[in-house]
C-alpha cells in the first residue's frame, strides 16, 4: 500500500487561501465534490474530532481526520499554508501541512488506519517540512511520495 | 437532505468515532499520535450523542432505539439499490439521491434508516 496511490493532483492545494484553521478544514473539505449537504456533515464530523484534541502532531503538521457516511470510500487531501494555521497543535506552533483523511464507518478495504499510520510516520520524518515547503506544482507531492516509497 | 436524516447520520458518526476510541489499535494511534485522553473523548462523545438522541421526533427516537437495541448500526448506506446494512435489494423509485434523502426511509428487511448515497 503506497500513499501516493490515494492521493491526485485534484485534492493537492499548494495554497490554502483560509487564515482560520475551521475555514482551511471547510477549504480542504471542498475538494472532494460532495454536495453542500454532505460538506457540511463532514466538516462538523471533523470539527466534532478536532475538539477532542488538537489533529497538530508538531513540526507544521496537521492530520485532521474522522469517519463519515457522506464519503462511500477513503478519501485524503493534501493542503499547503506556507503562512502557517493555528491549530492548537501539540508544539503551539503553526501548521503549514495539512493531511486530510476521511473514510466511510464501514470500509472494505480497511486502509483507513494504515493510512492514517503511514502519514503520521510521514509527517515526522525530519527532513519532511523542508521537502514540502520546497513544492511547486501538486506534481511534485506525488514525486515525493513515490521518491520517500512510502 | 431531512433534517432527521442528517440528525440520524451525525449519531451515527459520531458513534462510529466513538467505536474507533474503543478500538484498541485506533484507540493506541489516537492517544500516542494526537495525544487524545481517551477516557475524556469518550465522555464528550457519550454526551454528544445524547443531546442530540434528544433532538429527535419521537416516532424518529422510537425507532432509532428499537434497531440501535440490535446492533450499533442505526443507519445503512444504500449504494446501487443495496441496503449495506443487511445487504438486501431495496425498493428505489427513479427520483434522485437528494429527492430520497428528502425523506426518512427504513429499508423494510433490517429496519436500519437508510441513507443514499447514489
Amino acid at each position: 500500500m503506497l500513499l501516493r496511490d490515494f492521493f491526485s493532483v485534484e485534492t493537492i492545494n499548494l495554497d490554502i487561501r483560509a487564515e482560520t484553521k475551521d475555514d482551511a478544514i471547510r477549504e480542504m473539505v471542498s475538494v472532494f465534490g460532495l454536495d453542500e449537504k454532505s460538506e457540511g456533515i463532514l466538516y462538523k464530523m471533523l470539527k466534532r474530532r478536532e475538539n477532542l484534541g488538537s489533529t497538530g502532531i508538531g513540526r507544521g503538521i496537521a492530520i485532521p481526520h474522522c469517519r463519515s457516511l457522506v464519503v462511500n470510500r477513503l478519501r485524503v487531501a493534501f493542503g499547503r499554508r506556507l503562512s502557517g494555521l493555528d491549530f492548537k497543535a501539540i508544539d503551539e506552533k503553526p501548521v503549514r501541512f495539512v493531511f486530510l483523511i476521511v473514510a466511510p464507518p464501514l470500509e472494505v478495504s480497511n486502509q483507513y488506519l494504515p493510512v492514517l499510520g503511514k502519514i503520521a510516520q510521514f509527517g515526522k520524518e525530519p527532513d519532511i517540512a523542508d521537502a514540502l515547503t520546497a513544492l511547486e506544482s501538486p506534481e511534485d507531492f506525488l514525486a515525493l511520495l513515490e521518491a520517500r516509497g512510502v | 437532505m431531512h433534517p432527521q436524516l442528517e440528525l440520524l447520520l451525525e449519531i451515527q458518526d459520531l458513534r462510529s468515532q466513538r467505536t474507533d476510541m474503543d478500538d484498541g489499535v485506533l484507540g493506541d494511534v489516537e492517544s500516542d499520535v494526537f495525544d487524545v485522553r481517551l477516557d475524556e473523548a469518550r465522555e464528550l462523545l457519550d454526551a454528544t450523542v445524547s443531546a442530540l438522541e434528544l433532538r429527535l421526533d419521537d416516532d424518529v427516537r422510537n425507532r432509532y432505539r428499537s434497531v440501535s437495541s440490535k446492533g450499533p448500526r442505526t443507519v445503512a448506506p444504500v449504494i446501487r439499490g443495496i441496503c449495506y446494512g443487511c445487504f438486501m435489494a431495496v425498493a428505489t423509485a427513479r427520483a434522485s439521491v437528494a429527492d430520497r434523502n428528502s425523506r426518512v426511509e427504513c429499508c423494510e428487511h433490517c429496519g436500519r434508516f437508510l441513507y443514499h448515497v447514489d
